[in-house]
């Protein structure tokens, strides 16, 4: 927790993690998001609260798993427990641009300075940045590059047709 | 060839800052090797036994004489004075320093080059046919399609952390030049009967510790469905590669253990999603690429020159080198050269500043300053008159790039190496310049006729022994170089991965023990015209194991 | 007992280094015969410095390397760091224009 981005500027996080071990009739007050597990199973009982919702995947889950319930969901974390390992750009992508999720999609775990340019591309504009990241240079990392080739959330179309 | 746009320069440009900045942050020790690493190594930078190795990309293996220039003053300036060119076509450094990488990239820049994706888990540079375009068998040019999968896979946002390294190669022509089959995506341009042109798409194939011939998973598809089609193959490997074990990793192993079928219907139920995408081609998307690639300027010539006749039965040295390195063009009156890196005085694929500096010349002089490289590990010169072949084959020859040996014996693969190479368990380079100092004849490497022997020193297996003819592999055994022989592989349209012979044999035993495998096939081939492999194929090991090991 | 150095690749540079450790401190050299070589009882200490020199950014990738004392000096047991101390074992390509950027070995 700390060094949050969304829609590239640092802001507080006014999400709460919600584990999975804690009563489910005692959670605390204000936004949570809920492992994908938890959130199948509680469902009811979750959209009952007068506060809103994220659910986190792992990267290993389909994302069309969830997309009956992405109208309901404000937040949808994915995960990158190693910086090499890129699953979750596809759901990323998948999420924004076949199942049209519009809400927060926010990267976890090894977030690092050099990878968001690709994030941001692939749908995600929310960062949890990992501790030792500084934000001065990551808010800079966005705009690096500037030419891109191909398709992906942020551009329909490749750079011959544009 | 494709000429640069003001996007793509640009893009060279914000490339180099950032690689710029990274190492600046590695250095003050922002930057920890480990994420370091990940980063260099997308910029083609390997630390290796002795040095930092840099790999600079060269696009389906076209290069321009001032390129090639560029690629001589760096081996100067920055490393000691030459380069390796490499099975995939690219080229290697082998002494940069760490603090000079980015002025080198800058230079690079200058002429259209650089180094991204030359390594690390991502898609690397698209390999293809040194003939592609002059090729007198040639179906369809593979480089426009190559291109296209240049600018779709640079950078790409979702492909830059696969399980693994992902490579593809296309060819465009009836023969194979490109290995196609031991990619993990190869791509073959074919006709159907009413001359419609159609893409197979074969993934899977690869070398290492499981060699794997590629899967044929899409038989016809349309040209203009390439990129989709790719992203959706690409989307099924990201998704479900295995990243639990670095060597189950790569795509062959998905495939496999998915099953052949399974993973067509994967990536066909992915592709249905996505096929009327922007990256479908339309004909003008391909006509403007296409455009980039147009023949240049061939003048009208006879394809006969009583000149060259004459100059082929006077001079036997020569009529040696026209018949081993010389292939038809596909325009008449025009030839198509080979550049032997295969002398008895350097390593394999290994090229002096001064050797690039003058190949760069002689592809002024004679062949529309265009240069190839090829995989296995030599340099064409794509388009000769006919009637310059003896001029150049002089000036080939005094820079010992004139060996006669194209597609023969000694016309090896051999990887870099334990001289070289930190993940190498043993040294190729003193095993190949053993086998081409006991076989440094003309006439019996003409006698054996079309064969490939090829040398890696690990299992990783980045001098293809897999799919030679003749392949040698060499291991450590109780800190002893020990070297395995394999017979029966081929990297063209006829693919197959080699099969080992038997127990590994010394540095010292190993030339031997091939000389032996050419005697049995030499007693045993039907007529002069029956290759290696076709023989091998008839009779089976027995024979070779029998003399080997009876 | 066996004798040992500690090795790494020179961030900077690349090349091939092995510790000194002496009265004025760590430092690396590319002369393998300059090394500070220990038996296993005392490498600790040749390990805690080497562990720092990678900490402060000087070097890459340490370990140890087992060698033997000759009568030219240290040599490495391993065939594999027998290349790496000294050099390719091939004639490396020669340009008439050769570079400066000498190994410093």
């Amino acid at each position: 927790m700390g060094k949050y981005i969304k829609d590239r500027k640092p802001q507080d996080d006014s999400w709460t993690p919600y584990t999975g071990l804690e009563e489910i009739d005692n959670l605390p007050a204000g936004d949570i998001y809920i492992p994908f597990e938890e959130w199948q199973a509680n469902k009811e009982q979750l959209l009952k609260r007068n506060h809103r919702l994220g659910v986190i995947l792992e990267n290993t889950d389909d994302v069309n798993e969830i997309s009956a319930d992405l109208e309901r969901l404000d937040l949808i974390v994915l995960q990158f427990p190693k910086m090499a390992d890129g699953r979750a750009f596809s759901q990323a992508r998948l999420l924004r641009e076949r199942l049209g999720y519009t809400g927060e999609i926010r990267a976890t775990g090894d977030v690092l300075q050099d990878q968001v340019f690709y994030m941001q591309r692939c749908g995600f504009n929310a960062f949890e940045m990992r501790d030792d990241q500084d934000l001065a240079t990551t808010l800079a990392a966005f705009d690096e590059m500037t030419v891109t080739y191909q398709p992906a959330a942020d551009e329909e179309l490749p750079i011959w047709r544009r | 060839m494709y000429q640069y746009s003001q996007a793509d320069h640009q893009l060279l440009q914000e490339r180099v800052s950032q690689f710029r900045d990274q190492v600046q942050r590695r250095l003050s020790g922002d930057l920890s090797e480990d994420e370091f690493k990940q980063q260099r190594l997308r910029n083609g930078l390997y630390l290796q036994l002795h040095a930092y190795m840099l790999r600079v990309a060269v696009p389906y293996g076209l290069l321009s004489s001032n390129q090639m220039r560029t690629l001589a003053h760096i081996a100067r300036k920055y490393d000691r004075g030459y380069g390796h060119f490499s099975t995939r076509q690219n080229i290697q450094y082998n002494w940069p320093k760490l603090e000079d990488v980015p002025q080198i990239l800058e230079d690079l820049a200058e002429v259209e080059m650089h180094a991204i994706q030359t390594s690390g888990n991502c898609i690397r540079n698209t390999t293809s046919d040194p003939l592609a375009g002059v090729a007198r068998d040639e179906i369809e040019d593979p480089r426009p399609y190559c291109e296209l999968i240049r600018q779709w896979s640079t950078f790409h946002p979702e492909f830059n952390f696969l399980p693994r390294k992902f490579k593809i190669a296309v060819s465009g022509a009836t023969h194979d030049r490109a290995a196609v089959a031991v990619h993990d995506i190869g791509v073959r341009l074919v006709k159907n009967v009413k001359g419609e042109l159609g893409l197979e798409i074969y993934v899977g194939g690869g070398l290492g510790r499981t060699p794997m011939i590629g899967k044929l998973i899409r038989k016809f598809l349309p040209p203009h469905d390439m990129l989709t089609y790719l992203e959706a193959i690409l989307r099924v490997y990201n998704r479900l590669g295995r990243r639990d074990n670095l060597y189950k990793a790569r795509i062959k192993i998905l495939v496999h253990e998915t099953g052949e079928e399974k993973f067509r219907e994967l990536v066909e139920e992915e592709w249905e999603q996505i096929k009327e995408n922007g990256l479908r081609l339309s004909d003008t998307d391909i006509n403007n690429i296409k455009s980039h690639f147009k023949d240049p300027s061939y003048e009208t010539l006879s394809d006969f020159d009583s000149d060259f006749d004459a100059q082929l039965l006077a001079d036997p040295e020569f009529a040696q080198w026209a018949d081993k390195n010389i292939e038809l063009h596909k325009q008449d009156g025009y030839r198509v050269v080979y550049l032997s890196l295969k002398s008895r005085n350097q390593p394999s694929g290994d090229v002096t500043a001064d050797q690039m500096d003058a190949i760069a010349d002689l592809a002024d002089k004679y062949s529309l300053g265009a240069i190839r490289t090829t995989h296995r590990q030599n340099l064409v010169l794509s388009d000769v008159k006919l009637t310059d072949l003896h001029s150049l084959w002089l000036d080939l020859k005094a820079l010992d790039l004139a060996t006669p040996n194209y597609n023969h014996l000694t016309d090896l693969i051999s990887c870099p190496g334990m001289d070289y190479c930190s993940l190498a368990t043993a040294r190729s380079i003193p095993i190949a310049q053993a086998l081409t100092k006991r076989f440094d004849s003309y006439d019996y490497i003409n006698d054996l006729g079309d064969i490939s022997l090829n040398i890696s020193g690990c299992i990783n297996a980045c001098g293809h022994h897999h799919v030679a003819n003749i392949g040698i592999l060499g291991v450590n055994k109780k800190g002893i170089e020990v070297y395995q022989l394999t017979l029966g592989g081929s990297a063209r349209e006829d693919a197959s991965i080699g099969k080992i012979i038997g127990p590994a044999f010394t540095a010292d035993e190993i030339v031997d023990a091939v000389s032996q495998v050419l005697d049995v096939y030499l007693e045993n081939r039907e007529d002069p015209d029956e290759t290696f492999l076709t023989t091998y194929r008839r009779i089976g090991q027995d024979p070779f194991k029998e003399k080997l090991y009876g | 007992m066996a004798l040992q150095v500690y090795t790494a690749s020179l961030l900077k540079e690349g090349l091939v280094a092995y510790l000194c450790l002496d009265s004025e401190g760590i430092s690396w050299t590319t002369d393998l015969n300059k090394a500070t070589a220990a038996e296993d009882s005392d490498i600790d200490t040749l390990r805690e410095a080497a562990e720092r020199s990678d900490r402060d950014n000087i070097v890459v990738g340490i370990y140890p390397v087992l060698v033997e004392k000759t009568a030219s000096g240290f040599e490495p047991v391993e065939n594999r760091e027998k290349i790496r101390a000294n050099g390719p074992t091939i004639i490396l390509p020669q340009s008439s224009k050769a570079s400066t950027n000498l190994h410093a070995a």
